[in-house]
């Protein structure tokens, strides 16, 4: 194994662990409380969903029908069976299965 | 929320929809690192330390362009950086009563979809526990590096064969972030989830995606602050 490979893998590794972990053991959220950054925390989980999901989604969103499709369906499928059950679980596997079915079947 | 299973096989179960979304994009990151003639160690050794999938995808790009080590290593920190406001806006929701006493070793799995999950069930009304968050964390972990390896060893044109099945998989992330989006949906929220989603868009078309992402939670978080 490179010893340059090693080193990057080292320091972005323990980056991320920093970010992710230290701002809970250090209380952030407890400094935060109740006042403006408190707001600002609290939009952040609703902020990075929408975030995560246009950014995943916008590579896909394409003019041509036939490509489009599959990701019609699967949206769709997750909006029903989301709406029927309340289940994320669920509803992921189905946008999945549409999504799959769709190409399998118009693909 | 009644339990009828341990906080553990409980966060596990909840892992499932990251699993099956993990173990395709990972076994790619496999797959494209032997292409770029890593080794499958090498491989599974970037999935081990880094763990953050977007940014060990430009870790190929950049090592194998020959990119200083510094240089490389610091690209990789500053587009991670998002992650840090994901523990305290857990936390917050959790409540003050918390546990946190293990974070440092669960809180090392607090990726975007594993946060996005740990946040939904707490806007369902479960209670939080490091335990469950254990479990999430574990599975989706695992998949990560068990897909890294298997696409590493298995080599390209694995799944080539296989264009509905890879399609499916690959619709499902997108699939889970919407179904996390509909569990959180709230009134309130609509005005950031509306900005965020626009900043997104802006800021990838214009800029790149990295910096869609960025721009997106920052301009939704800060519509938090305005609308009351």
């Amino acid at each position: 194994m490179s010893w340059e490979l090693l080193t990057v893998a080292l320091i972005a590794g323990a980056a991320n662990w920093a970010f992710r972990a230290l701002p809970i053991l250090l209380h952030a959220d407890r400094l935060a409380a109740g006042g403006r950054l408190g707001r600002f925390l609290a939009a952040t989980g609703p902020a990075a969903i929408a975030t995560l999901f246009v950014a995943s989604i916008l590579p896909s969103l394409t003019p041509d029908l036939p490509r489009l499709l599959p990701v019609v369906t699967g949206t769709l499928a997750v909006l029903g069976v989301w709406f029927a059950r309340r289940s994320v679980v669920l509803a992921t596997l189905a946008g999945a299965a549409a999504h799959g079915l769709t190409v399998w079947l118009f693909g | 929320m009644t339990r009828t299973r341990p906080p553990f096989l409980d966060g596990l179960l909840a892992s499932l929809p990251i699993v099956l979304g993990y173990f395709p994009i990972a076994f790619s990151f496999g797959v494209a690192a032997t292409r770029a003639d890593f080794t499958a160690l090498e491989a599974f050794a970037l999935s081990l330390i880094i763990y953050a999938g977007a940014s060990q995808f430009l870790a190929l790009a950049l090592l194998s362009s020959g990119a200083p080590v510094l240089v490389a290593a610091f690209t990789l920190v500053a587009m991670n950086l998002r992650h840090v406001l994901y523990g305290p806006a857990l936390m917050r929701e959790a409540g003050a009563d918390a546990g946190r006493r293990h974070a440092w070793v669960w809180a090392w799995s607090l990726t975007d979809e594993v946060f996005g999950q740990a946040l939904g069930a707490l806007a369902r009304g479960q209670r939080f526990s490091e335990a469950y968050m254990f479990g999430l964390g574990f599975g989706a972990y695992a998949a990560w590096v068990a897909g890294t390896l298997a696409g590493a060893l298995a080599g390209g044109g694995a799944l080539e064969g296989w264009p509905a099945l890879n399609a499916g998989l690959g619709f499902m992330l997108p699939a889970l972030f919407l179904a996390l989006l509909l569990s959180i949906l709230s009134r309130p929220q609509l005005p950031v989830i509306a900005v965020a989603g626009l900043a997104t868009v802006v800021g990838t078309l214009g800029l790149s995606p990295t910096s869609g992402i960025l721009l997106g939670m920052l301009a939704g978080a800060v519509a938090g602050l305005v609308r009351r």
